[in-house]
């Protein structure tokens, strides 16, 4: 899978990457705020984006709300979130997306994106 | 000032002036009269004493009653000519005494006939007064009421209809115009005490937004640096990031046990926080026991089933319970994990509900574990104490199970607690307010929960 990975802490990303790459054989390009995220996401087609709930310039939800506007193609979005809090989560899933709560263990994202990502492209 | 109080007395003082006045004035009247009649009644003793008077007769009887009669009349004028008579009379002189007879008689019969118009005078001032003083009162007690209702209550209503706004949150607490009065006081007073109370709110409210954003900005402080760790321990005993030295993967694997350790702590005490913030809205509605019990029990076979501990279910009647189901969840599994942590290999852990007399319907978690020493009983629902001497050694709990299950069920507004005697396990119970029986569903047997695969039914 082609992956766009945006996430602002440099250890996550290590981590988040290493486990996509050689547990998962995805292929994954990472960005480290909001802005470049978005950017990248309409430039290229990926199959799925991983978005940080908490980023510099925008925070994920903004870059899935505008995403959603400007894309042509409904890519299924997975957010990441350390804050836990109901309203927020409420939110990622009326944007259609799911949600995986930090601190996750990388050994298991692999099989959650998977069942996250056929769960999404069940419900499109 | 244009005070009420002032209006008030000025009524008050003008209808009791008014009553005294025309009382006194009344009865001087009325006093007046009565000696008007007397003289109207001497005056026509008079006449026909006069009348019966014979010139011709002298008789001293008569004279005397005369000489009485003058002693009485009050105008010096008819005394003079009574005097006269008197004279005339005793004198026997019949032509003075015809002559003098008739200057008395003339002048009583114009006496009388002022005594009469006198007589209607007072009457009328009599009854005028009499009226004035009954109707001064009457009219000042209907200006007391137009004053009032005008003044008083009209302003009070609004002012009342506008507390009943503040209190349904409507903050329409301005007056158009405070009257210079009392009532303008109390109302400036009520506006500025509103005032208070929204700014007080405003700051309770930033106050709130503040501990909220700490909450906030702290679960991801706490948790960002939390997923690195983990994630990188993960990685390196998976030996993803390449192969480890036997010796050093032990030691990774007690960094991964208490990492998981501190987020669950970490998790814990956010959990705690956001309850007691009263950020952690409560999802109320109707659910099952069995419902609840089943998802508990899967949830915790597999610990049960590591630890050798046996989970029994025991329900007669199903019920119905008005909860937060994932709450009261986290309440039982608290509750149940505890139980199993200090139970021995082969221990039964019996989890039932039962109506209590007091309504509340109690769910009971009982243990054959080493029991709670009366002295530790409060402590263990503090945060991060446990029973000083838990002769297990194995228990490597966050200190906040039981103080997050005790939030919970207060939140449900129901109590917690625990009966224990050491060495006779010990019995957890939480109430729940509201609930029903299940009339669809009537359980007749115990289920038995084995692990691993739980089994409520």
């Amino acid at each position: 899978m082609k992956i766009l990975l945006a996430e602002d802490d440099p250890s996550i990303v290590y981590i988040t990457q290493t486990c996509l790459e050689k547990i998962g054989k995805h292929q994954v390009t990472v960005t480290i705020d909001g802005e470049k995220a978005l950017a990248q996401a309409l430039l290229e087609n990926y199959d799925l984006l991983i978005l940080d709930g908490m980023m510099p310039k925008k925070t994920g939800l903004q870059v899935a709300t505008e995403y959603r506007k400007l894309a042509m193609v409904k890519t299924p979005i997975i957010f990441l979130s350390a804050r836990n809090e109901e309203k927020e989560i409420e939110k990622y899933y009326e944007l259609g997306g799911g949600f995986i709560a930090k601190p996750f263990d990388p050994m298991q994202i692999c099989k959650q994106i998977d069942e996250i990502f056929l769960r999404l492209m069940k419900a499109a | 000032m244009n005070l009420i109080k002032f209006r008030v007395l000025f009524l008050y003082w003008s209808a009791l002036a008014c009553v005294i006045f025309f009382g006194v004035r009344g009865y001087k009247s009325y006093m007046t009269l009565n000696h008007e009649y007397e003289q109207l009644a001497q005056s026509a003793n008079l006449r026909s004493l006069i009348l019966e008077l014979d010139p011709k007769i002298y008789s001293h009887e008569m004279k005397m009653q005369l000489q009485e009669l003058k002693k009485s009349v009050t105008t010096p004028q008819r005394a003079e000519n009574l005097s006269d008579l008197i004279q005339a009379y005793s004198n026997h002189d019949t032509h003075l005494t015809e002559v003098r007879k008739v200057i008395v008689l003339y002048g009583e019969k114009s006496f009388y006939q002022r005594a009469l118009v006198d007589i209607k005078f007072w009457q009328r001032q009599f009854i005028f007064d009499l009226l004035c003083a009954c109707l001064g009162p009457i009219v000042g007690f209907t200006l007391l009421v137009l004053l009032l209702k005008s003044s008083l209550f009209a302003p009070l209503r609004q002012l009342t209809n506008r507390m009943m706004d503040f209190l349904v949150d409507r903050y329409s607490f301005q007056f158009s115009q405070p009257a210079n009065n009392e009532i303008g006081a109390l109302q400036r007073t009520f506006s500025s005490l509103a005032q208070r109370v929204i700014n007080n709110m405003d700051e309770l409210k930033s106050l709130d937004q503040a501990k909220s954003e700490f909450l906030s900005i702290a679960s991801h402080e706490l948790r960002t640096p939390m997923t690195s760790i983990k994630g990188s321990l993960s990685l390196l005993a998976s030996g993803v990031a390449g192969p480890i030295d036997p010796s050093a993967k032990k030691l990774i694997e007690i960094a991964e046990t208490e990492t998981d350790r501190l987020i669950r702590l970490i998790n814990d005490l956010l959990d705690l926080a956001k309850i007691e913030a009263r950020r952690l809205p409560l999802n109320l509605k109707w659910e099952g026991w069995r419902e609840i019990a089943s998802k508990t029990a899967e949830g915790l076979s597999a610990f049960a089933y590591n630890a050798k501990v046996q989970l029994i279910f025991e329900a007669t009647v199903d019920y119905e319970l008005y909860i937060d189901p994932d709450r009261i969840q986290q309440v039982l599994t608290n509750l149940i994990s505890n139980a199993v942590k200090f139970s021995p290999e082969g221990g039964k852990i019996f989890i039932k509900p039962i109506e209590t007399p007091s309504q509340a319907l109690e769910i009971q978690i009982q243990d054959e574990g080493p029991g709670i020493a009366p002295e530790d009983q409060e402590l263990i629902f503090q945060k991060f104490r446990q029973a000083a001497n838990a002769e297990n050694p194995i228990v490597k709990g966050t200190g906040l199970g039981l103080a997050i299950a005790k939030a919970l069920v207060e939140e449900h507004k129901g109590t917690i607690g625990v009966y224990s005697k050491r060495g006779r396990g010990a019995m957890f119970y939480f109430t729940l307010p509201e609930w029903k029986k299940n009339s669809i569903l009537p359980i007749k047997t115990n289920h038995v929960t084995t692990a691993p695969k739980a089994r409520v039914a």
